[in-house]
């Protein structure tokens, strides 16, 4: 019986170890934690000119894609994407004057 | 089979089913009429397995019997039958239509090989107003495509959602959209592809005294039942186009027109271009308080002048004319809205006083 309960007090003063382990190494994976979190902050972050130079590439290339597809529908080509790239038959098309404006 | 009936009722159930007899050779059965005498009633059905109807006339069962009989010869022999009481008789796949003392025999297809209606029981129901839908057909249904290559737009959205009840239509030139609010007290859910064909035939054949059609509905089919008339027919698979995303949002002038002078102005100016080869071609001009409709050709030409109500800038814009007489034909409204941005963009047209209709057409670029 005092074997048994010996036994048990060792298991307690086991799993209080690890407990404290555990305790001590929360705050250190917090501040890992943090410094990935700031780490991915400061990689994504980019100048503010080169975020301008991003935008308008972007914006650029958009127009030139919108012109493109102007071009191709005023050739007599369907850009909506029901009949892309379809020859125009019977006049206009709806969906495509309408994709063309929204853009 | 033993019937005895009048040639009305046999004419009415002809006449009802015939336009589903299909017209390809593929099944010689599907040329026929199927016949049955079950209950006092002889029931009319025929389906070219795109679309079916079923109908049912009273008459005198002396024997219950079934038969399938070459759809052209029989309608045409029932429209020749005088008016006199008939008996049809049913011996050995050979029907014997007898009348005062003469008499007449057919010899029909195989029942066993004619193919079974679905009645789609157990699926989702719904009750829709006559008068209602019959309108929303004819207010949408001529902006359908006939182009069997773009298939989606060879027939009418039909959207029940809530309140409303949506039918749209387009050939991709022109749009019909029209609302209408009813009641939906299952919160009952549907939208699908009804092909033009079908809702021609509902339409025909919906009668003005009837107050309610019942539709039935699976995933591939809807069943519409009205008076003693059963119509099935598959939809139309595909994706319907985000239709909404071609309603203009706002626009630059207004035209406060009245319809019918309208309609006569734009018919006149029609007649000059009728050669049937080219799309009939008018121009609008808007100027201050005048709107000039002209059309000329080597025939001559014409410049018709209204007097209008307008907001807005002036505008110079081409329309196919069939685009615009087609819409005018079913507005009822004494005055109409048109209202376009400029010569490029659609033209939306509506009835004044009726927010729950619209329609657009695309201008026609001209030189």
């Amino acid at each position: 019986m005092s074997q048994l309960t010996q036994a048990l007090i060792e298991v307690e003063e086991r799993l209080n170890s690890l407990l404290e382990e555990v305790q001590r190494l929360r705050p250190y994976v917090q501040s890992l934690e943090e410094e990935n979190a700031r780490l991915r902050r400061e990689l994504c972050a980019l100048p503010q000119q080169e975020t301008e130079r991003v935008i308008a590439n972007a914006q650029q290339i958009q127009g030139v894609a919108h012109d493109n597809l102007e071009r191709l529908y005023n050739e007599g080509f369907h850009v909506c994407h029901l009949h892309f790239g379809q020859p125009l038959e019977g006049g206009d098309c709806l969906f495509c004057t309408g994709f063309l404006m929204r853009d | 089979m033993k019937v005895n009936c009048s040639k009305d009722s046999l004419l009415t159930g002809v006449n009802t089913v015939l336009k589903a007899v299909s017209s390809k050779n593929t099944l010689p059965v599907l040329q026929g009429i199927l016949v049955k005498a079950e209950d006092q009633h002889l029931i009319f059905e025929a389906t070219d397995l795109e679309m079916g109807i079923r109908c049912m006339v009273p008459a005198h069962i002396e024997k219950e019997g079934v038969t399938v009989l070459p759809a052209r010869i029989f309608s045409d022999l029932v429209r020749k039958l005088p008016e006199a009481p008939i008996e049809l008789e049913l011996e050995n796949d050979i029907l014997k239509i007898n009348y005062y003392e003469s008499n007449l025999s057919l010899r029909g297809f195989d029942p066993d090989e004619f193919p079974l209606l679905p009645d789609l029981n157990g699926e989702e129901t719904f009750v829709l107003p006559v008068d209602i839908f019959k309108n929303m057909i004819r207010q949408t249904i001529f902006a359908c495509s006939t182009e069997e290559s773009r298939p989606v737009f060879t027939g009418c959205l039909l959207q029940i959602e809530e309140s409303n009840l949506r039918v749209i239509a387009t050939d991709t030139h022109r749009l019909a959209y029209r609302i209408a609010e009813i009641s939906n007290p299952e919160n009952c859910k549907f939208q699908g592809i009804i092909p033009a064909k079908t809702l021609n035939e509902i339409y025909r054949l919906l009668r003005d005294d009837e107050e309610n059609l019942t539709i039935r509905f699976n995933e591939a089919q809807i069943l519409f039942q009205f008076g003693s008339v059963v119509l099935l027919s598959r939809l139309i698979e595909g994706q319907f186009p985000n239709y909404k995303q071609v309603i203009p949002q706002s626009c630059q002038t207004k035209l406060f027109l009245n319809t019918r002078l309208f309609q006569d102005s734009v018919e006149r100016a029609s007649l000059l271009a009728r050669d049937g080869n080219h799309p009939n071609i008018i121009k609008l001009s808007v100027e201050s308080e005048r709107l000039s409709i002209d059309q000329s050709s080597d025939l001559g030409e014409i410049s018709e002048i209204m007097n209008i109500k307008k907001e807005g800038n002036d505008v110079n814009i081409a329309f196919n004319s069939k685009y615009l007489l087609d819409v005018l034909k079913v507005i009822e409204s004494e005055e109409v809205l048109v209202e376009m941005s400029g010569s490029y963009s659609p033209g939306v047209i509506r009835p004044l006083d009726d927010p729950n209709y619209l329609y657009l057409a695309l201008p026609v670029r001209t030189s």
